[in-house]
């Protein structure tokens, strides 16, 4: 487990993270969402030991993450950097060979083997970085960050440069490190990878704005709206509709409105659209996207720095 | 150890790759292998006149001692020779230098140095790797030029003057001056290059490092500074000294936790 507790970091003036908390569970994936120049980076540099914070602690597995300690809990962090940083000049084998004498691992060429074979590198093995696409950079950092089985993972951008087909393994892999135990904080622009592998959601924008699971952050923004989906037209039955509620409109053939005391008014409004005439296809609660929520939590805070200001 | 071999394993590999960086190194060693035998042989035989009948030259040869096995001639080569040898040794000095001093600011630009940082290797490892990583090779490098000159000497020379080569005097030089004075000026190529931000500051600075170093091997030459055996013993201690407080004083310059965001 890893956790940061009132986490702040400055660089001269400029506050780059204030005052984060957050903690990752093991077997859990957080995501770290945040426009640019967030502190996302700066927070996961922090979190990894690399840079220190001008305030604020942060443990790995309840030991304190300082000088001392520095060198033995690195060993337990698996940190994909912003940029791949491999050796232009090695070959992809020779990469992951070095990276697992540095982590002093007992089999390295063992593991290294493995990790080519995983990641689908075998092709590449004997090849220089230099020559390789970004893409399989990104997957060779991917790889050098898992290779001596971290017990967590802090991932900056993963997905970042990697065609949908690889992307998808990618996900795939973080969830076999999750069911492994492991604990997982993804950095991330792409709400939609937040959204399907996150267990929760950090919302940076310099001080965390949210966090948490991300059905919980779409609940803050429901309307209490229904769509109504019927087959045909749905304006055939605005009519009926509007019986409960004056407002009820139609967007894009379905029909939307409110209904307030929704346990006890959506079977009776079904009732009246069966009786009706209507075919009804579906009924379902209007829930923002992630994306919706996001923009809005941005909206907020620039709101906020404005009357600040 | 495991983490320093393994990192001192990627700057051989990395060296290797790009061998055009120890090409200066090897030109070096080409040309201070070839001069001191057109001074001390080609052009004696060629203008016919002998070295020993140069009465500065002779005077000046005395300073290594009497050697009464030697004849003028042999005593005046014998001195040529030993001069050249210090610049032989001081070669991984001026040829390691571009490496050390980009060593720690060249993998950070190349942004190789933030994962580094994220493994479990200390600043010690680190740091370390980074000297040796530039000496060995040069240091390799160096020493087959030296069995080189050696083997030369002994094919061309006068009689006796090899074997009064390879004496304690040369011996403390080869294996303990030469090594120790590359430690020191590595060492401090490499706070330097841990300090900037730019490769070509760190060479700059090199520069500066290189040029005591120089104007000793100037002195040499020109005979106005003669170390002795004993006085090169005592040197050699003083440099690893140096070397092992230097290695400290990096460790503390290093600022491990804010070099990544250090650009001024």
């Amino acid at each position: 487990m890893i956790s940061a507790r009132a986490l702040s970091r400055r660089f001269g003036q400029r506050i780059a993270v204030d005052d984060v908390t957050l903690a990752v569970a093991q077997g859990e994936i957080v995501a770290l969402l945040g426009p640019n120049g967030a502190g996302k980076t700066t927070t996961m540099r922090m979190l990894a030991g690399l840079i220190a914070p001008t305030s604020g602690t942060v443990t790995i597995d309840g030991v304190l993450l300082a000088r001392a300690t520095g060198s033995a809990l690195r060993s337990r962090i698996g940190f994909l950097t912003e940029a791949p940083g491999l050796w232009d000049r090695l070959t992809v084998r020779e990469n992951l060979r070095i990276y697992a004498g540095l982590y002093a691992l007992a089999h390295p060429q063992r593991v290294v083997d493995s990790a080519i074979e995983t990641f689908g590198l075998a092709p590449y093995a004997s090849t220089r970085a230099a020559e390789l696409s970004k893409g399989l950079r990104q997957k060779i950092a991917l790889a050098r960050a898992m290779l001596h089985v971290p017990s967590i993972l802090l991932l900056d951008e993963p997905t970042s440069g990697l065609d949908p087909e690889v992307t998808r393994s990618v996900r795939g892999m973080l969830d076999e490190r999750r069911q492994a135990g492991c604990a997982v904080l993804v950095s991330t622009h792409n709400l939609d990878e937040a959204e399907r592998l996150a267990d929760r959601v950090a919302v940076l924008q310099t001080r965390l704005l949210a966090l948490d699971r991300p059905a919980a952050l779409r609940q803050r923004l429901t309307t209490g709206r229904v769509i109504a989906r019927v087959a045909g037209d749905g304006a055939a039955y605005l009519n009926t509709a509007r019986a409960f509620d004056r407002a009820a409109s139609i967007d894009g053939g379905a029909i939307v409105l409110s209904l307030p005391q929704g346990d006890r008014d959506t079977p009776a409004f079904v009732r009246a659209l069966v009786a009706a005439g209507a075919d009804v296809l579906e009924i379902r609660p209007e829930v923002p996207a992630l994306e919706e929520v996001y923009l809005h939590l941005m909206a907020d805070d620039a709101r906020a720095s404005a009357v600040q200001s | 150890m495991i983490r320093l071999r393994a990192l001192l394993e990627k700057e051989l590999l990395d060296v290797a790759r790009n061998r055009a960086v120890l090409l200066p190194v090897a030109i070096a060693a080409v040309v201070f292998l070839v001069l001191p035998f057109v001074i001390a042989i080609v052009i004696p035989a060629v203008t016919g006149e002998s070295l020993g009948d140069d009465a500065g030259l002779a005077r000046v040869s005395l300073l290594m001692g009497p050697h009464e096995d030697l004849s003028t001639t042999g005593r005046v080569q014998l001195f040529v020779f030993q001069q050249f040898l210090i610049v032989f040794l001081l070669m991984p000095v001026t040829g390691a230098m571009a490496l050390a001093a980009h060593a720690i600011v060249g993998e950070k630009q190349a942004r190789t140095l933030e994962p580094l940082l994220a493994t479990p290797l200390t600043t010690l490892e680190l740091l370390t790797a980074k000297v040796l990583g530039a000496l060995i090779p040069t240091l390799a490098l160096s020493a087959a030029g030296l069995v080189a000159y050696a083997l030369i000497i002994a094919g061309s020379a006068e009689p006796g003057v090899i074997a009064a080569m390879l004496g304690p005097r040369t011996l403390i030089l080869a294996l303990a001056v030469g090594p120790t004075c590359a430690l020191v000026s590595l060492q401090m190529a490499i706070v330097i290059s841990s300090r900037v931000n730019d490769p070509r500051t760190a060479q700059q600075f090199g520069v500066l490092i290189v040029a005591p170093v120089t104007a000793l091997v100037l002195a040499q030459i020109s005979g106005s500074l003669w170390l002795s055996g004993r006085a090169l013993g005592f040197l050699a201690l003083g440099l690893f000294a140096l070397w092992i407080l230097l290695m400290f004083v990096s460790v503390a310059l290093f600022e491990r936790e804010a070099i990544l965001t250090r650009w001024r």
